[in-house]
C-alpha cells in the first residue's frame, strides 16, 4: 500500500492559544488535511493547561516550551523559540519510522525553524504568508522592521511554492520579496459555518446584555491598531447616529485602545460605543449572529477572515474596499463596500444596511450561500494536498530525492 | 573518522585566539587523517570555501543583513550552518563522527543536527558569559547563558583549557565533573587527547 502523504506544520499558535488569524487557519485547515487522508503534524507554542502533545480528530499536535531562553525583545524571542521548536521538531521527525514528505511554515514566526529543517532533513517547505512586514507597517522604518522583512524575504526564498490567501496577497508578496510568478500560489482562508449553525436561535437575552431592544447593533472584531482602521469607523459613529438608533460593539484590544476611548468622550457618545476588550469563542459567535451589521473599516487587510465568519453567521457586512476584502465582497450583492480611510462613506454603508431591510435581507442571503460555495475548508484543504502532491513530484526528479 | 569543526572565526578571520587554535588543530587533524571539515562565518575577506592543507572549509554568511544585535545575528546565522553541515553529511553518505562546536554561537546549529540525525557533539568552551559579563543578568545575557546551558546539555563531552575552567562550568552550570575534559594545547600529547576524545565520543549516541 502506498505510504499516506505527510506534513508537519509550524505555527506560532494553534488553539487554545489564538493572537490572530493563523490559529484559526492552521486549526482548521489541519482537520480537513488529516480528513482528506493526510498525515499532519503541527509543532506549536505552549499555552498555560494545553498538553505538550495530544491527538485533535487525527492531528497530531506538539507544544513547545516557548519561553526557555530568556529574551531581550519580541523579536529576539522569536527566533530564540524558534531555536528550542527546531530542536524539538527534529527529535520528534528522527523517531518517526517514515519521515516527514513536506515541512510547511506560516509566516515569519517559525521561518528560521522551517528553514533549518527543510536542509537537514532534505525535504521541501511550503509557506503560507499570511501577512508581510512591509504591509503591516506601511513601509520599513526601523532595523526590527527590515530585519523580519528580510526574514520574511529569506522564508520566501527557501520555500518551494509561496501560498498567499488572497490574489493581492499573491501581487503584494510577489512585490514585496521579487519572487517568480510560478512560485505563488492563491489558496484562499475558510471558515467554519456549523458552529453558527449550532447557535441556539432565541439570543434576546444575550442580546439585552449589550444593546436596549430599540438599537441595533453595530460590530466590530479585531485588534484596535492602526492598519485595522477602528479609528474610521469610531469616527463614523456620529454620522450613523443621526439617521439610525445604534450600538457600536467593540471586540478587541490594542494599542490604540485609550486614543479611541478619549475620541469616544470628546463625543459625548459612551452610551453608543461598547469596548469590551477580548472576548471568549461562546460570546463571540453569539455577537456576530447578534450583529445587524458588521464593520470591517481596514486600511491593510491581506485577507480579512473576520468578514467571511460575519458572512456565515447570516450578519450583514461593510467593508473598505481593500485587500482581500475587495475580492471576498461583490459591492451591494454580497455586502456593502465604503472608501478606505473615508468615515462618510462607512456610514453611508452601515446606515444603508440598519435602515433597508429589503437590501439588508438580500445581501445576507446572497453572502451565506457565496461562503459555502468558495470558502469550505474541506474544498480548501483538497487544494492544498494538491499543491502538496505537485511539489513532492518535482522534488522526486531533485537529486534530494 | 570525519570531524566537523563549527567556530565563528578562522583566519583570515582574526576575532581572538580561537582563529589560530582552530587553524593548528583542524592542520593537527589532518596529519593524523582525520577528514576535517570547517564550517565559519564568511565575513566576505575571503572565498567562500577553500582548501588548505586539507582542511576543508565552508564559509557562510547570515542572509538577514539588517540585525538589531548579536543575538539576532547568530540566531538567523545558525540555518546556514545547519545548511552547510548538512550538505557535507549527504555528501558523505550520512557518515559524519562527531561535530566540534566552539563556544556558544554555533551551540543551536549543533544541537539540531544531534537530535536530526544523531550526529554526537562535543562543546569547547574558549570563554563563558559569566566571566565576559561578570554580575550581568539582563535578558540578552541570560539567553546567551540559556544557549550555553543548551550546549552543556546537549553535548556528549565538554572540553576545556584549564583546571579552573572546569571548575567554572561545573560550578556555574552544574555540568558533571566527568563529562569535562582538560585539553591542554600547551602540552605535548595534546592532539592525542584530542583524538582519544573524539574516539570516545564517535558513535556514541545510543542507536535507534
Amino acid at each position: 500500500m502506498k505510504k499516506k502523504l505527510s506534513v508537519m506544520m509550524f505555527t506560532w499558535e494553534f488553539p487554545p492559544r489564538v493572537i490572530g488569524g493563523i490559529s484559526p487557519h492552521v486549526f482548521f485547515l489541519s482537520k480537513s488535511l488529516a480528513k482528506s487522508g493526510v498525515k499532519v503534524y503541527v509543532v506549536t507554542c505552549d499555552f498555560p493547561g494545553a498538553p505538550a502533545h495530544e491527538v485533535i480528530d487525527g492531528v497530531e499536535v506538539y507544544r513547545i516550551d516557548s519561553y526557555k531562553n530568556p529574551a531581550p525583545d519580541f523579536a529576539t524571542w522569536v527566533y530564540l523559540m524558534n531555536l528550542n521548536m527546531q530542536k524539538e521538531a527534529a527529535a520528534i521527525v528522527n523517531k518517526l519510522a517514515d519521515k516527514i514528505d513536506v515541512f510547511h511554515a506560516h509566516d515569519w514566526l517559525v521561518a528560521t525553524a522551517g528553514i533549518g529543517l527543510k536542509h537537514v532533513f532534505r525535504k521541501p517547505l511550503l509557506v503560507t504568508m499570511h501577512s508581510t512586514e512591509i504591509g503591516r507597517r506601511d513601509g520599513l522604518h526601523t532595523n526590527t522592521e527590515k530585519m523580519i522583512h528580510e526574514t520574511e524575504a529569506w522564508l520566501t526564498y527557501e520555500a518551494w511554492k509561496v501560498i498567499c490567501c488572497s490574489a493581492y496577497m499573491v501581487s503584494h508578496v510577489r512585490w514585496a520579496f521579487g519572487l517568480p510568478e510560478d512560485k505563488l500560489v492563491m489558496i484562499p482562508n475558510g471558515v467554519n459555518i456549523n458552529v453558527y449553525n449550532k447557535i441556539e436561535t432565541d439570543l434576546a437575552s444575550f442580546r439585552a446584555k449589550f444593546a436596549l431592544p430599540e438599537e441595533k447593533i453595530a460590530l466590530y472584531v479585531g485588534r484596535l491598531v492602526y492598519e485595522k482602521g477602528i479609528h474610521v469607523l469610531i469616527n463614523a459613529v456620529p454620522k450613523v447616529l443621526e439617521k439610525v438608533n445604534a450600538k457600536f460593539t467593540i471586540v478587541g484590544s490594542g494599542y490604540m485602545k485609550e486614543q479611541l476611548l478619549n475620541i469616544v468622550r470628546s463625543m459625548s457618545l459612551e452610551h453608543k460605543v461598547l469596548f469590551m476588550g477580548f472576548a471568549d469563542d461562546e460570546t463571540l459567535l453569539r455577537l456576530q449572529k447578534c450583529a445587524d451589521v458588521s464593520v470591517v473599516p481596514s486600511l491593510f487587510e491581506p485577507f480579512g477572515i473576520v468578514v467571511l465568519e460575519a458572512m456565515a453567521a447570516k450578519s450583514p457586512v461593510v467593508v473598505s474596499d481593500t485587500g482581500g476584502l475587495s475580492e471576498i465582497v461583490k459591492h451591494d450583492v454580497t455586502g456593502f463596500k465604503a472608501y478606505p480611510n473615508n468615515p462618510e462613506s462607512l456610514a453611508l454603508g452601515i446606515t444603508k444596511i440598519l435602515l433597508d431591510e429589503n437590501y439588508r435581507n438580500y445581501i445576507r442571503e446572497n453572502a451565506y450561500t457565496q461562503v459555502q460555495e468558495k470558502y469550505d475548508w474541506e474544498k480548501i484543504a483538497q487544494r492544498t494536498k494538491a499543491i502538496y502532491q505537485a511539489v513532492l513530484g518535482e522534488y522526486s526528479k531533485s537529486f534530494w530525492a | 573518522m570525519r570531524v566537523i569543526l563549527f567556530s565563528w572565526e578562522y583566519p583570515p578571520r582574526v576575532v581572538g585566539q580561537l582563529a589560530e587554535y582552530i587553524n593548528a588543530l583542524a592542520t593537527q587533524l589532518v596529519k593524523n587523517k582525520v577528514e576535517t571539515y570547517v564550517v565559519t562565518y564568511h565575513d566576505f575577506l575571503t572565498g567562500a570555501a577553500e582548501e588548505a592543507s586539507g582542511v576543508k572549509i565552508v564559509r557562510v554568511a547570515s542572509p538577514v543583513h539588517v540585525n538589531i544585535g548579536v543575538l539576532t545575528w547568530i540566531l538567523t546565522l545558525n540555518q546556514e550552518v545547519e545548511r552547510a553541515a548538512a550538505n557535507i553529511y549527504y555528501q558523505a553518505n550520512k557518515q559524519i563522527d562527531l561535530i566540534n562546536v566552539y563556544d556558544w554561537h554555533f551551540i543551536p546549529a549543533a544541537v539540531t543536527l544531534k537530535n536530526a540525525l544523531d550526529v554526537p557533539f562535543v562543546y569547547s568552551v574558549e570563554s563563558l558569559e559569566d566571566h565576559r559579563s561578570p554580575n550581568s543578568d539582563t535578558p540578552y545575557n541570560m539567553s546567551i547563558k540559556s544557549i550555553e546551558w543548551l550546549g552543556f546539555y546537549e553535548a556528549q563531552k565538554v572540553t576545556v583549557k584549564s583546571q579552573l575552567m572546569r571548575d567554572e562550568v561545573v560550578r556555574i552550570y552544574n555540568v558533571p565533573k566527568e563529562k569535562v575534559k582538560v585539553v591542554l594545547p600547551s602540552t605535548d600529547s595534546w592532539i592525542k587527547d584530542v583524538l582519544e576524545l573524539y574516539t570516545s565520543v564517535a558513535g556514541g549516541l545510543d542507536s535507534k
